[in-house]
C-alpha cells in the first residue's frame, strides 16, 4: 500500500536536476556509511589484525614473524582447548534449549488472563536486566555447598541432601547452564507471550468449533506461528552464550582447574596472563569460524524466507 | 467458590510462586548485604536477623562508590546519546528510503554481535594505549557505542518501519524537508520506540563488565568494576559483597520498575508492544 502511494512522488523528485535533489539522493546512503562503517571496521577489520597475530609468533608483545599455521597446530594439540571448545558446545546447547523450553511453558502459563499479569512479567524479566557479574556473584553464593542451596536444605533436616556441582569438575559446567538459564528463560518467556498475543484469537476458536484438543491446538497451530520468535530468541541466545565470559568469570573463574573453561576465557588467560599472543589468536580466529559457520546459514536461510513469505 | 474461579486462584498463586523463585537470589542478595559477616556464613541461613548497616559502611569506607556510580552514569547515558545520533540516521534511510542491500546491510551489522569481543580485545587495547584512551570516560564511551550501535540501530529501524509512510509523505506535501519531517513527525511519533532502545543501551552499557575491567583500572571504573574489586581478593565476605553488589544493581532495579512498561519492550528488543 504505502509504495503505492509514495511512487508518484519519487518520480517526481527524479526529475528535479538539482544539487539538493542529488543530495537528497545521496544522503540516505552516506548516513547509513557509519554506522555500517565503523561496525564492520571495528570488529571484522580488528579480526584480520587478529587473524595476523594468529599466523605469528608473538608471546608477550605482539610481533610480525610470520610462522605459518603453527598457532593451529599447537591449539588443536592443547587437551585446554578441546575442554574449552567441548563446554562451549555442551553449554551453548543446554542453555539455549532449556531457555526456550521454559520460556515458552511460562508463556503459555501466563497467557491464561492471570491478574497482575504485568507486574509478574516484569520480575520474569528482571533477572535480564542483570550484569553478569552480578549474577555470578549471586550463584556463586547459592551453589556454595557450605553457604547455599545444600546447607539449607540439610538445615531443614535432609542431612544427605548432596549439591555440591560448584566444585564438582564433572558437574561445575552445569551450574553455569543453572545461572545463565535463570538470567535468560523470563526474556524468552517474554518473547514468545508477545507472539502468542499476536496470534488471531479467530483461530483458536475455529479449531476448538472443529473439535482440537488443547495440545493439539498448541502443537498445529501456535508453534508453527512462533517460528519467527523463536528464530530471533536463538539468536539473541547465542549472542549471550558466547559472550557468558563474565559469567564464567564472576562464578567459576574457569575453575575447578579448567573444567568450565569457554573458548573465550582461554583465549583471554593466553592473550594476557599467560604471554601467548600467537596462540590465543589463532583461538580467536577459531571462535570466529566456528560462530559464522553456524549462525550465517541460519540467519541467511531464515532472512531469506522472511522476504519471499 | 466455583470452579472456574478456584482455577483462577491457583493460577494466581502458581504465578506468584514462581515470581519468587525467580526473584528470591535477588532478595536474597539484599537481605545478606544487611548481615554481619558472621550471619552471611551461618548455616542454615538464617531469615530472621538484626538488620545492620555495617557492610555498606565498609563498602563506602574502602571504595568510593560515588565516583563509580558517577562514571557508570556519565559512559553508559553519553554512549547511548552518541549511539542513538548515529543510529536515527541511519535506521531513518533504511525504513523510509530503502534499496536491495537494505537487508544485507542489517545483517551484516547484526553479525558483528555475534562475535565473542575478546577477539577484539588485543588491538583495541593497543590502540587506546597508544591513543591515551585506557582508563578514560572517552574511551569506554566509544567502546559502549560501538558496542550497542548494531543492536540500537536495529531496533529503531524495527520502530520506524511501523511508522505509515502517508503520515511522512503528507508532511512533505506541506513543504517539509527531511530534516524537518525527522524533527517534527518521525521522532515525536516513534519517542517510545526511542525511549525503550534508549533504556536498553543504558542497561546493557551499565552491565558491561568485560571492556571495563580490561580498559579501566581506576579512574574511569564503572560500578561492574567496583563489584570485581570486592570480589577477587575477599570473595569469602560475602555481606560486604552483597552490599556493593546491591549498591550497583539498586538504581537499575528502580528505574526499571518506574519505567516498567520502557523496560519490558527494551530488553525485549522491542518484540513487546
Amino acid at each position: 500500500m504505502p509504495s503505492k502511494v509514495s511512487a508518484p512522488a519519487s518520480g517526481e523528485r527524479r526529475h528535479r536536476r538539482s544539487l539538493a535533489g542529488h543530495i537528497e539522493r545521496v544522503l540516505p546512503r552516506l548516513v547509513v556509511a557509519p554506522s555500517l562503517g565503523v561496525a564492520l571496521f571495528f570488529v571484522y577489520g580488528y579480526m584480520l589484525w587478529t587473524f595476523l597475530l594468529s599466523l605469528t609468533n608473538s608471546r608477550m608483545l605482539p610481533q610480525y614473524d610470520f610462522v605459518g599455521f603453527a598457532q593451529y597446530a599447537r591449539l588443536f594439540a592443547n587437551e585446554r582447548w578441546h575442554v574449552a571448545a567441548t563446554n562451549l558446545v555442551v553449554f551453548g546447547g543446554l542453555f539455549i534449549v532449556s531457555c526456550l523450553v521454559i520460556g515458552l511453558l511460562l508463556a503459555i502459563f501466563l497467557d491464561q488472563r492471570i491478574r497482575q499479569e504485568g507486574a509478574l512479567r516484569t520480575i520474569y524479566l528482571y533477572p535480564m536486566a542483570l550484569s553478569l557479574i552480578v549474577t555470578g556473584v549471586v550463584w556463586r553464593w547459592l551453589l556454595n555447598p557450605g553457604l547455599g542451596i545444600q546447607a539449607m536444605v540439610r538445615g531443614w533436616g535432609f542431612e544427605d541432601f548432596t549439591f555440591n556441582w560448584l566444585v564438582d569438575s564433572d558437574m561445575a559446567i552445569y551450574t553455569l547452564v543453572i545461572a545463565a538459564v535463570w538470567q535468560a528463560s523470563g526474556f524468552v518467556m517474554a518473547l514468545f507471550l508477545a507472539g502468542l498475543r499476536s496470534i488471531d484469537d479467530s483461530l483458536f476458536q475455529a479449531a476448538a468449533l472443529d473439535g482440537a484438543s488443547l495440545p493439539r491446538i498448541y502443537t498445529r497451530i501456535v508453534l508453527p506461528s512462533l517460528r519467527p520468535v523463536v528464530f530471533s530468541s536463538v539468536m539473541i541466545l547465542a549472542h549471550i552464550a558466547i559472550k557468558s565470559f563474565d559469567l564464567v568469570m564472576a562464578l567459576t573463574g574457569g575453575g575447578p582447574g579448567y573444567a568450565t573453561d569457554l573458548p573465550a576465557t582461554f583465549m583471554y588467560a593466553h592473550t594476557f596472563t599467560r604471554g601467548q599472543i600467537g596462540l590465543g589468536s589463532a583461538s580467536a580466529i577459531m571462535m570466529l569460524c566456528g560462530v559464522l559457520a553456524i549462525l550465517v546459514p541460519y540467519l541467511y536461510s531464515e532472512l531469506r524466507g522472511q522476504r519471499h513469505g | 467458590m466455583n470452579p472456574t474461579m478456584t482455577k483462577k486462584l491457583l493460577l494466581t498463586l502458581l504465578a506468584w510462586g514462581i515470581a519468587l523463585i525467580v526473584f528470591f537470589p535477588i532478595f536474597w542478595m539484599v537481605l545478606t548485604g544487611f548481615k554481619t559477616e558472621g550471619e552471611a556464613v551461618a548455616t542454615p541461613p538464617s531469615l530472621f536477623f538484626e538488620p545492620t548497616l555495617a557492610g555498606y559502611h565498609e563498602v563506602m569506607a574502602r571504595a568510593d562508590y560515588l565516583k563509580f556510580a558517577l562514571n557508570s552514569i556519565v559512559i553508559s547515558f553519553g554512549s547511548t546519546l552518541l549511539a542513538l545520533i548515529v543510529a536515527i540516521p541511519s535506521a531513518y534511510s533504511m525504513a523510509f528510503l530503502p534499496t536491495k542491500r537494505t537487508r544485507g546491510t542489517l545483517l551484516w551489522m547484526l553479525s558483528t554481535k555475534m562475535l565473542p569481543p575478546v577477539g577484539v580485545l588485543m588491538p583495541v587495547y593497543l590502540l587506546f594505549r597508544d591513543m591515551g584512551l585506557l582508563d578514560s570516560q572517552l574511551g569506554l564511551t566509544i567502546v559502549y557505542m560501538l558496542m550497542n550501535l548494531p543492536i540500537v540501530v536495529w531496533m529503531l529501524y524495527t520502530f520506524f518501519k511501523d511508522i505509515p509512510k502517508d503520515i511522512l509523505e503528507a508532511g512533505r506535501m506541506d513543504g517539509a524537508g527531511t530534516l524537518q519531517e525527522v524533527l517534527y513527525l518521525l521522532l515525536p511519533l516513534t519517542l517510545p520506540g526511542i525511549a525503550s532502545t534508549g533504556l536498553l543501551s543504558v542497561i546493557l552499557s551499565w552491565n558491561e563488565a568485560f571492556w571495563s575491567l580490561n580498559l579501566t583500572t581506576s579512574d574511569a571504573a564503572p560500578l561492574t568494576a567496583f563489584i570485581a574489586s570486592f570480589s577477587s581478593p575477599e570473595g569469602l565476605f560475602w555481606a560486604k559483597l552483597s552490599a556493593a553488589s546491591t549498591l550497583a544493581i539498586a538504581p537499575i532495579l528502580i528505574f526499571g520498575w518506574l519505567t516498567q512498561k520502557q523496560m519490558v519492550r527494551g530488553l525485549t528488543f522491542g518484540a513487546v508492544k
